[in-house]
């Protein structure tokens, strides 16, 4: 027993000392997943959405040209106003995307009515196709008109709705994104790195050398196994130190249920990379396989797309995703401050996955 | 008269000397690989058909053979890399069917081009071999005895094709195996590297560990093996000591075309480059 756990020692060592090593391996492991969360945190950032709009102004009212100036100075840089010189240009730019939507301000815009106030309708146009950016840019100037009524002493309307935050604090928009960015790290360095690693070694023939002596498969695959979990969890570590520091990312939940639910969830990961990698004899075995694990993984598991919109067969099969759990786990705990009973489901089918994934690969491994 | 008789009393007694110090070499010698109608068979062809041989202990053994005769197949059979599909195969009284894993524990095996870990230094792969076997290794001395003790930072892939070859033979020395099987230990090599490595398996003979090796090079056979195999198709056609093989060739009244020539063009080039490795 005891020679068995040198020999894993040593693998475990060198293993690392070669991943060290590897400056390819540490970017693809600590740097792409950063590269990554700053591109999507930035997305799903409430803070830094704006829009690029143009303003087309018909109207010679004082009120008017106080909008426009009061838009440009906008300390919040919520609407970004772009010069034009016309309508017809705007509208080039809304066909390039370069601007998210033009306000037009109409003739009458600003003049007085009866009341002696000023009224107008102003119009939103928007791109065929971006309904999205066209309601919302719509609500957003909704809440501007609303508050300009409400500055010049609008009578109060007779209904209105009173909302409140509930909860400690809101979650944000980023806090959701990121434990699916946590998940999908540790999918793509556990799958796909440790996929791609195996049979490459194969290829070249290292494994040929340990085959050589009493050393086992399974004492190289808890070797590997081990590693790349440790791995996969120093990459996690320091995303959620970036998410934290860049994106204010809260974590709500208790440490004691998250570190260990982390660790399964790397070995889980690890140990479907683990099964590809030890059945394929190259490269080019590996790579349709890891498609093959990846893909409903990404798109099913509720990662990326909340699996609340997904149609009710679509839930039934998101259900046998590995990787549905540790989104799940992952929100559950570090979003609602789940413990080990609440997100008790999702540690048992993690582990339950990781424990058969690890059998079978042991089972169909490949020296050579 | 009486001078000369001491001295003939003591060539005399000189060569009862040695001639019992070879006598108890061979009843000393007690087989450590037996091998009985060993047979792999490949999609219904035996590519290793019924060989039998007997390997002592404290020899160096080659097997020789055109490429295809199955002399990787029957080392790698022996060394527990492949299955038995007939016959038997012991070393040091263990069947190697029935235990692969002990017989690995025992012998050091080179494979046929070795390929290494990158990134990694000599000492860490020596201390990573050993791990494997689970023992714990003197990495500088095994690099010393191969010389390699300059390179002891340095990773496989920076090594010269000899180097790499002295280190493969260093890594398979972890376990201090009794029995060395070396496939192909010369191919690719340079003179003066072909006959550094033929004085480090002399060396490693010396210290009482058999040595079984295979080679396309006849003159390599010739200088290192005490006795040797001849394969071709899967069978053994000869297998006798390199002196007695050619001596039963001339027996049977064969000639060289030409004269034996006094050198040749290989002597030229040591003669001129010398015999220090470069590397």
């Amino acid at each position: 027993m005891k020679r068995y756990f040198t020999g894993v020692r040593g693998i475990v060592v060198s293993i690392f000392k070669r991943f060290m090593r590897d400056k390819m391996a540490l970017f693809f492991t600590f740097l792409f997943p950063l590269i990554f969360l700053l591109i999507f945190g930035s997305i799903f950032n409430n803070k830094s959405i704006s829009f690029d709009v143009a303003i087309i102004n018909h109207s010679q009212t004082e009120f008017a040209k106080k909008f426009v100036e009061g838009a440009k100075s906008d300390d919040k840089q919520l609407l970004k106003i772009k010069d034009v010189n016309g309508i017809d240009q705007a509208r080039e730019k809304l066909k390039r995307s370069e601007i998210n939507g033009i306000i037009v301000l109409p003739e009458d815009f600003g003049k007085a009515g009866a009341d002696h106030r000023p009224s107008g309708t102003m119009k939103v146009l928007y791109a065929k196709g971006s309904d999205q950016a066209g309601s919302a840019l719509s609500a957003l100037l909704g809440q501007v008109t609303d508050e300009i009524n409400k500055r010049m002493g609008q009578p109060e309307a007779p209904f209105k709705v009173a909302s409140e935050e509930v909860g400690d604090k809101a979650l944000s928009n980023f806090d959701y994104t990121f434990t699916g960015l946590l998940a999908f790290s540790l999918m793509s360095m556990g799958l796909f790195g440790l996929a791609n690693q195996m049979p490459s070694e194969k290829q070249r023939g290292s494994y040929r050398r340990l085959r050589a002596s009493p050393f086992t498969s399974g004492q190289l695959l808890l070797g590997t196994t081990l590693v790349y979990t440790v791995i996969a969890m120093i990459s996690a570590a320091s995303m959620m130190l970036v998410g934290a520091l860049v994106f204010k990312f809260q974590m709500r939940g208790d440490w004691l249920v998250f570190i260990p639910f982390l660790a399964l969830a790397a070995a889980m990961m690890t140990s479907l990379g683990l099964m590809v990698g030890s059945w394929a004899k190259n490269e080019n075995q590996a790579a349709p396989l890891v498609n093959l694990v990846s893909f409903p993984m990404m798109f099913l598991s509720g990662a990326f797309f909340p699996a609340y919109l997904f149609p009710e067969w679509l839930k039934n099969i998101s259900q046998f995703i590995p990787m549905t759990y540790v989104v799940d786990g992952f929100r559950l705990i570090m979003t609602e401050s789940a413990g080990f009973i609440a997100a008790g489901t999702q540690f048992i089918a993690v582990a339950v996955t990781t424990l058969v994934v690890y059998i079978i690969s042991i089972r169909i491994f490949r020296w050579e | 008269m009486e001078n000369i008789g001491k001295v003939g009393w003591i060539i005399l007694l000189k060569c009862a000397n040695s001639a019992e110090r070879k006598w108890k070499y061979m009843i000393q010698t007690k087989p450590i690989i037996n091998v009985s109608h060993l047979v792999k068979t490949y999609d219904g062809k035996n590519v290793v058909n019924n060989i039998s041989f007997t390997v002592s202990e404290g020899e160096i053994f080659g097997i020789l053979g055109p490429n295809g005769a199955g002399k990787t197949t029957t080392l790698e059979m022996i060394e527990a890399l492949r299955t038995i599909d007939g016959g038997r195969a012991e070393i040091d009284g263990i069947d190697v069917a029935k235990n692969p894993k002990k017989i690995k524990e025992i012998i050091g095996i080179q494979l046929q081009a070795t390929t290494f870990y990158d990134k990694l230094n000599l000492r860490e792969q020596l201390k990573l071999f050993a791990s494997l076997y689970g023992v714990k290794v003197d990495a500088d001395a095994l690099l010393a005895k191969v010389q390699l003790t300059e390179k002891a930072k340095n990773y496989v892939e920076q090594l010269s094709g000899g180097q790499k070859q002295r280190f493969a033979i260093a890594s398979t020395l972890v376990n201090h195996p009794k029995v060395l099987f070396l496939d192909e230990p010369t191919t690719g090599l340079d003179p003066q590297a072909r006959r550094d490595m033929w004085d480090l398996i002399k060396q490693i003979r010396d210290e009482g560990i058999t040595v079984v090796l295979t080679t396309h090079y006849m003159d390599e056979a010739e200088i290192l093996c005490d006795r040797l195999a001849i394969m071709d198709a899967g069978k053994i056609i000869t297998m006798d000591t390199p002196q007695n093989l050619i001596q039963a060739l001339l027996k049977r009244g064969f000639k060289k075309k030409q004269v034996v020539e006094q050198a040749n063009l290989e002597d030229v080039f040591i003669d001129l480059t010398g015999k220090a490795i470069r590397e």
